[in-house]
């Protein structure tokens, strides 16, 4: 109703002007005396003013002349074109309702998807001059998608060498733990060497940022923390400037704060602390070891450098190198990737669909104030007519319908971004933190832009053809007919085409939004391979400082195992690195089977990676296909064993026994140490659940222990319970030691399909606007023409016509256009579904029962829609329609 | 039609120039002193006047100013400005240059061609 209300506030802006009230009084002054004139000549009252009128001829007429006489005056006759419009939209509030609200959701819709895609695809990145930023990976000639971390000294090298970058940063994440601060925690830190800073020409807010000297091997360890972090743990105390903080137990001295809008990189999780590379505890030591990978690199391209140009840069480069280290480079070049896509590149096709739905729900609304402007103007021919003959020009009248739509779409407008600024704050919060990459996302300037552009073009389609089809070419006929007959058939003809093409395109709409939510029903209810119900889990790592030595590893994982099966409740209990759905993603290792022809080189074999306690399978009830689980008897003096998955089995050891077999795997520097395998475990959805099973080797944690894990408990107790016996368990061994990411496992499940389900609730709820718009526009259709053959209707029950021949008559001429648009939607979804066809799992792109049941859903609600008036029809009474007219 | 109006329309313009030439009047006022000196042989459409007086006095040939009428009521008075004076003149002359060529060729016989 905002739009209603408008109405009268805006009435008071559009003032009759001065010159128009001069006018009336002057042209009135010369009527009334002229009327006096006649009566002073004996002429009566009624008649002389009567004659007065007459005499002076079509009065609006000539004010329309006085009015271009005055020069033309522009804005005021679009003043005055605006007030009648206004008063002709007051006039019928129920069409003005409806046909604002449809436009509101056209662009509220639009202009909320649009705030999304700005935010994530056009606006600019956080830094300035983003587009001249690159990524760098090292990456094998044979294989450029297998992206990996270059060493330091090749970092070195192409730092010193290159010609293209004006600016050039290595950088690597690693979590640290913080003590000394309140509780202990993780906290994420970027490893970096000093340039970043520079190179992404941030500033800080207290303090400084890391200079040339800090990144030298053997300076003084100093940290630069989040404005986050700073006000969080430290009560924004400027005095932490020059003070330690221990990270690892290691000391570290706070040089700056960077302030909250400094975020890189985008879309990761938000950085704590800042440290030069060389301080790091996993890092450090390998910065001088030669061919160790150990970070990627951003790049600043010197203005006027072409992508290519670095890229073919750094090919001669790594060619040299190649040739001066022979050992560690040989076959490896880099690989240099815009910035920019690289942060958007995954959710891009899914935003520029859901861009695409949303443009179809535009048209869909516009066609609908198409056929609604188009009705109201067949019943306006007779006014229109008058008008004319009154004297207003034909270009005069067209004006002033355009007029009239451009108040609409305005209004719509209006009200659209209203919607769509509401629309954005819900949404906000439903928004998958990788989808919200860069910046909070707003409705922002460019955005109303956007809006404002979106209901001009939505004015100029649906408000032109009826302006045009209204300016009838005879008038005489209009006026006597009343507008009624003329013209009927042609405009009915625009309408239902239009129904048509309202319901084509709602089709297309529901159908792709049928394929998501099959899609999404499907990836939901996959078996991923374990059981998550009643499963909670917890990070718990520890700091390398303390526990460097894999055996203390060991021992502090049997140690926790062993104090959490003591607590009763938590006795399927069990550690695991990575746990399927990890966010940090899974490990991938190259293996080779002892006894099988080597591969070819260039060609590896890789499989992921868990190291695993020996309880892990039974708690999270991962089947035994063959062979043993692990037990604690695999220890680190017993020969090393491993349990492969099933499509493992299957695809490197088809029609054999695997079991018995030796693989070689590991990490560096165990990479070659053979394992036996003792059992093969059922296939389990590591990666996402809509991706089918890979390959999985399992290694007992004993005997490839790490600084940490995952604990995963199955239990009836409560998650707070359940986080407090773990908790307890930790502490017990170690008060400092941090218990991080505490969560349920549907949860965490329910968190990696969070980009799937907000694209599916999207596109459903597009389909579902559309759903309404189309059904609102055949609803309009048929009951409009059905008012038009009241008549006709009136003549055929009055010669018999049963009310069921009646109601079949209406719904079958609504029948006629819901089969007509849902075939031809069907055949456009047909050819657009496959554009989404990445976006779906278990399902085509042209599944053939998401489509009959679309087109069955949607003729139904047609049907229904052309039903209210079909059986308003059959009420007509027959003595009043013949006697209508 | 159209071109009935034109003539109509030139004329018409010049005989307002005229008739408020004379003193300022208001609208009405003007109708009947054309009236009154065409001794109402000229047929004009009442409300003609006003396109026309609004375009003249766009044109800035004459001027008008709010006063009181004869029988106390709110009316517009117009009057002629010095560059209306002179396009009167002007047209007055164009006029009767016109009406003798006219005349003289409407008025000439077979033999003086």
């Amino acid at each position: 109703m905002s739009g209603l209300r408008l109405i009268p506030w805006l009435r008071t802006i559009f003032q009759r002007s001065p010159a128009e009230r001069e006018m009336d009084v002057e042209l009135r002054f010369h009527l009334d005396a002229f009327a006096e004139d006649l009566m002073r000549r004996g002429v009566p009252r009624d008649e002389a003013i009567r004659r007065a009128r007459v005499e002076f001829g079509g009065i609006e007429n000539f004010k329309e002349e006085c009015r271009d006489a005055r020069g033309a005056n522009v804005f005021e006759s679009l003043w005055q074109d605006l007030r009648f419009a206004l008063r002709m939209l007051r006039k019928s509030p129920v069409f003005t309702t409806v046909a604002v609200l449809t436009l509101a959701l056209g662009i509220g819709a639009n202009t909320a998807i649009f705030s999304i895609v700005d935010a994530v695809l056009l606006r600019s990145l956080a830094y300035p001059d983003p587009n001249q930023l690159v990524l760098m990976f090292a990456v094998p000639l044979k294989q450029p998608d297998a992206l990996s971390g270059i060493s330091y000294r090749d970092f070195t090298e192409y730092h010193e060498h290159n010609r293209v970058f004006s600016e050039m940063a290595g950088n690597a994440f690693h979590d640290l733990t913080l003590t000394g601060a309140g509780e202990p925690s993780i906290v994420n830190t970027g490893d970096v060497t000093p340039e970043i800073f520079p190179l992404l020409k941030a500033k800080p807010l207290q303090g400084r940022t890391l200079l040339p000297e800090d990144g030298k091997p053997g300076a003084v360890p100093v940290a630069v923390l989040s404005e986050d972090l700073w006000r969080s743990r430290f009560g924004s105390s400027p005095a932490l400037i020059g003070k330690s903080i221990t990270l690892d137990m290691r000391s570290f001295t706070v040089v700056g704060i960077l302030p909250e809008s400094f975020r890189y990189p985008d879309g990761a999780p938000h950085q704590d602390v800042w440290i030069p590379i060389a301080q790091d505890p996993l890092f450090g030591p390998r910065i001088s070891q030669p061919g160790v990978p150990v970070m990627s690199g951003i790049g600043r391209l010197k203005p006027g450098v072409s992508l290519a140009q670095a890229q073919a840069e750094m090919n001669t480069l790594s060619a040299r190198l190649a040739k001066e280290f022979p050992e560690t480079d040989s076959g490896l070049t880099i690989r240099i990737e815009p910035y920019r896509q690289f942060v958007v590149g995954n959710v891009k096709s899914a935003l520029l669909i859901l861009l695409g739905a949303v443009g179809l729900v535009l048209l869909i609304a516009c066609a609908n104030i198409a056929n609604l402007l188009l009705s109201r103007a067949t019943s306006r021919e007779k006014e229109i007519a008058v008008r004319i003959a009154l004297g207003a020009g034909r270009a005069r009248v067209v004006r002033q319908l355009l007029t009239e739509s451009a108040l609409l779409g305005l209004l719509g407008g209006f009200a659209g971004l209203l919607l769509a600024i509401m629309a954005v704050r819900s949404l906000r919060s439903f928004i998958p933190p990788d989808v919200a990459l860069i910046g909070s996302i707003e409705v922002g300037g460019s955005v109303l832009a956007f809006a404002l552009l979106l209901s001009l073009a939505a004015v100029l389609a649906f408000g032109l053809a009826p302006a045009f089809l209204a300016a009838p070419s005879n008038m005489q006929t209009n006026i006597k007919e009343g507008g009624e007959r003329t013209g009927q058939r042609s405009g009915q003809r625009v309408r239902n085409f239009l129904a048509v093409v309202e319901i084509s395109l709602a089709m297309v709409l529901l159908v792709a939004g049928g394929l998501l939510m099959r899609s999404f029903a499907l990836v939901t209810s996959v078996n991923p391979g374990f059981d998550p119900k009643n499963v909670i889990e917890a990070e718990v790592s520890l700091p390398r400082f303390q526990y460097s030595m894999p055996k203390q590893w060991t021992a502090f994982s049997s140690e926790l195992l062993d104090r959490l099966h003591e607590q009763p409740g938590l006795q399927d209990s069990a550690l695991a690195a990575p746990l399927p759905m990890d966010r940090q993603g899974q490990a991938s290792l190259e293996f080779s089977i002892v006894g099988d022809i080597p591969t070819p080189p260039g060609k590896t074999t890789t499989a992921d990676y868990q190291t695993v306690s020996p309880d892990y399978f039974r708690v999270m009830r991962i089947p035994l296909q063959r062979g043993r689980y692990f037990s604690v008897q695999d220890s680190p003096s017993s020969p090393n064993v491993t349990i492969i998955s099933e499509a493992m089995a299957r695809r490197y050891f088809p029609n054999q026994d695997p079991i018995g077999r030796e693989m070689r795997f590991g990490f560096p520097p165990n990479s070659n140490v053979p394992r036996e395998i003792v059992g093969v475990v059922g296939d389990v959805r590591d990666l996402a659940l809509g991706r089918k099973p890979g390959p999985i080797m399992y290694v007992p944690f004993s005997q490839a222990p790490l600084w940490g894990g995952e604990v995963v408990v199955r239990s009836s107790l409560s998650t707070s319970s359940v986080t407090a016996g773990i908790r307890q368990a930790v502490y017990a061994i170690d008060k400092n030691l941090p218990v991080t990411n505490v969560e349920s496992f549907p949860n965490a499940i329910g968190a990696s399909v969070a980009q799937e389900r907000f694209r599916t609730f999207l596109l459903s709820s597009f389909s579902g606007i559309a759903l309404i718009l189309a059904a609102v526009g055949i609803f309009g259709v048929i009951s409009y023409s059905t008012s038009q053959r009241t008549h006709e209707i009136g003549i055929r029950m009055a010669l018999g016509a049963q009310r069921r021949s009646v109601l079949r008559l209406i719904l079958g001429q609504g029948a006629k256009l819901a089969v007509l648009g849902v075939g031809a939607g069907a055949g456009a979804a047909f050819l657009l579904t496959r554009l989404m066809a990445s976006l779906l799992y278990g399902v085509s792109a042209t599944d053939p029962l998401t489509f009959s049941a679309v087109a069955m859903g949607l003729l139904g609600v047609a049907l229904l829609a052309c039903y209210i008036p079909a059986r308003r029809a059959t009420r007509i009474d027959p003595t009043v329609a013949l006697r209508y007219e | 039609m159209e071109k009935q109006l034109d003539l109509l329309q030139g004329t018409l313009d010049m005989l307002i120039l005229k008739a408020v030439s004379l003193g300022p009047l208001h609208g009405y006022g003007v109708l009947l002193r054309i009236q009154q000196i065409s001794q109402d042989r000229l047929e004009i459409q009442q409300g003609s006047l006003y396109p026309a007086l609004y375009r003249l006095e766009h044109q800035g040939w004459i001027e008008s100013e709010w006063g009181e009428s004869e029988n106390k009521r709110k009316a517009k008075y117009y009057h002629l400005t010095s560059a209306g004076k002179r396009r009167l003149q002007s047209e007055t002359e164009k006029w009767n240059r016109m009406a003798d060529v006219i005349a003289g060729i409407l008025g000439s016989r077979p033999k003086e061609i």
